[in-house]
């Protein structure tokens, strides 16, 4: 420590200092996190390995037991059906939103506002219980007795509620993100299609949607990972998704610590295994690479600068 | 006698919230002719222009573009707004170039070029693409149809701007500054392409900083300041005599 308080000493070598490295200054509070934390890591694996509570062996027994495959394969289901079913719902929302005409625009911003601040576990619930409030279901001509009645209790199984749930706050969500890739669109391609005579649907297909994607893209990966973690939720309505499995069998056998591990375990191996894709894709849509498409980048560029005529 | 690319304007006006930026404007162009529209910024010229091809409606007055009113039909009592499609096709018969280019990134050269004739008229595939090849020609980009425009440089993405509004087919080409946002090396082949056109018997409204350009190839020139047109005339005559002493003291700057 000494050295680094006393003057420096120049000493000549033969080597020459122009082929020397240029060393990192490291201050001393660098060595001493590098000591708590090697500590603390140390620490913590020795706790986790030597603790017999743990039972590793009943974790590596149930993670891939029958039941836990079932029921990750049900959270794999519900995320992607409820992000496909989402992100459609959204992309309808948010054209509304950006409407001119205002009960239009309204009604998609009072729904925005609805899903996105209500706890989403609460609307679940809400979803599950909604016979309480609508005990039948009629679908029909109003005003007339043409039509036929559906017993809302029978038609919203939990699943139905977890789907009808996770879905309608997706969209809330996926609204916001298209929204907001529609305005990274500048006022001047708008303008120049409207200079050509475009229709509103040809501009939305043509100018707009491909050039919102850049910044909607990697969003919506980010939303596809929350919501693999968010259907864990509908475990409380007795949807025996991931971690709802693993409740059947510790209250069975008692062995809540290592089938909540088994549980989160699947978590964590599948929200790494779609965040790698997730980072590619953040990486092929960022700003500075996404000004040329992607099947342009291969092209070179080999012809003179701005011919002159 | 057609009223094909001519355009007439009497007495609009503009505001943006209390602002009003058109004050009583009048314009008349005849077919084939070439108008420059000069003055300081924030005088109106860009927004004169912007509602002559609707992108900005006009509060009052009368604006007749092809000897059709812009964007509404006029019955006894007032003007009433025409339908989407209808002011869409009115559009197409006026082109329109940006300051900014605004072409579109997600599509090449040649895509942006068919643009138009293929996604708005219907028109067939393989000929635009032809009619894009000789368009590109025209403006000197003959080998650029598979460019994207983040590929090009400003004065080859303006010149690919051009040929897409050319594309069309109009009447009437209008630009907004269209050589502003250039290296000034590039600004000389934007002008060639606009002088190339202006002989083609094109009409045409340019709103410009180039006086040289304005001295050579335009047949009038308006000056506006503050929403109004102080001078308009002869462009030779109105660079070389201005009578108007606003017109004098803003061209003594900018010459």
């Amino acid at each position: 420590m000494l050295k680094f308080l006393g003057h420096r000493r120049q000493t000549t070598s033969g080597k020459d200092p122009a082929l020397k490295p240029r060393l990192r200054r490291r201050s001393a509070f660098e060595y001493i996190a590098w000591i708590v934390c090697c500590l603390l890591a140390l620490g913590i694996l020795l706790s986790v390995s030597t603790n017999p509570n743990f039972r590793w062996g009943v974790v590596a027994r149930y993670f891939t037991h029958e039941t836990i495959i079932r029921g990750l394969m049900l959270t794999i289901f519900l995320t992607v059906a409820s992000m496909v079913l989402g992100t459609l719902l959204g992309l309808l929302l948010a054209i509304m939103r950006s409407s001119r005409i205002k009960p239009i625009a309204a009604t998609a911003g009072v729904y925005i506002t609805l899903f996105r601040g209500t706890p989403v576990l609460v609307q679940l619930i809400f979803w599950f219980n909604i016979a309480a409030l609508y005990p039948n279901l009629t679908l029909g001509i109003p005003f007339t007795d043409i039509g036929i009645a559906i017993d809302v209790n029978a038609l919203i199984a939990p699943i139905t509620a977890a789907l009808i749930g996770l879905t309608l706050n997706e969209a809330a969500y996926m609204a916001e993100i298209i929204r907001g890739g529609f305005s990274s669109v500048g006022k001047g391609q708008i303008e120049a299609a409207d200079s050509l005579g475009m229709s509103g649907a040809m501009k939305m297909r043509k100018v707009i949607i491909p050039q919102a994607m850049p910044s909607i893209i990697p969003a919506t990966g980010n939303q596809v990972i929350g919501m693999f973690k968010e259907t864990s939720l509908v475990s409380v309505l007795g949807v025996a998704e991931l971690l709802q499995s693993a409740q059947l069998i510790y209250a069975r056998t008692y062995e809540t610590i290592p089938l909540l591990i088994v549980a989160s375990l699947w978590y964590l191996v599948m929200t790494l295994l779609l965040s790698y894709p997730q980072s590619k894709l953040e990486q092929k849509y960022s700003r500075t690479s996404s000004r040329i498409p992607r099947k342009a980048k291969g092209i070179v560029l080999t012809a003179p600068e701005g011919i002159a005529r | 006698m057609s009223a094909d690319g001519t355009i007439h304007a009497r007495g609009i006006r503009k505001s943006f919230g209390p602002k009003l930026v058109l004050k009583d404007v009048d314009l008349d162009i005849a077919s084939g002719e070439i108008c420059c529209i000069i003055g300081p910024s924030g005088s109106g010229k860009s927004t004169l222009l912007r509602c002559v091809n609707g992108l900005e409606t006009v509060d009052s007055g009368v604006l007749k573009v092809n000897g059709e009113d812009l964007g509404y039909y006029e019955t006894e009592t007032a003007f009433h707004a025409l339908s989407k499609k209808e002011i869409a096709e009115q559009r197409t018969r006026i082109g329109m170039v940006f300051q900014q280019f605004n072409l579109f990134p997600n599509m090449t050269s040649r895509e942006n070029i068919m643009a138009g004739p293929v996604l708005v008229k219907g028109a067939d595939r393989k000929e635009s693409a032809k009619r894009a090849q000789e368009l590109l020609a025209s403006v000197g980009l003959a080998g650029f149809g598979d460019y994207y425009p983040a590929q090009l440089s400003g004065g080859q993405q303006q010149r690919v701007a051009i040929a897409r509004s050319l594309a069309m087919d109009p009447e009437i080409m209008l630009f907004d500054e269209p050589t502003s946002a250039l290296d000034p090396e590039k600004v000389g082949e934007v002008l060639a392409v606009m002088k190339d056109l202006a002989k083609k018997g094109m009409t045409m409204v340019v709103v410009t900083h180039e006086m040289g350009f304005a001295r050579e190839v335009s047949d009038s020139l308006l000056f506006m300041d503050e929403g109004v047109v102080v001078e308009r005339g002869d462009a030779r005559a109105v660079l070389a005599d201005p009578k108007e002493l606003r017109t004098k003291a803003f061209l003594d700057k900018v010459l």
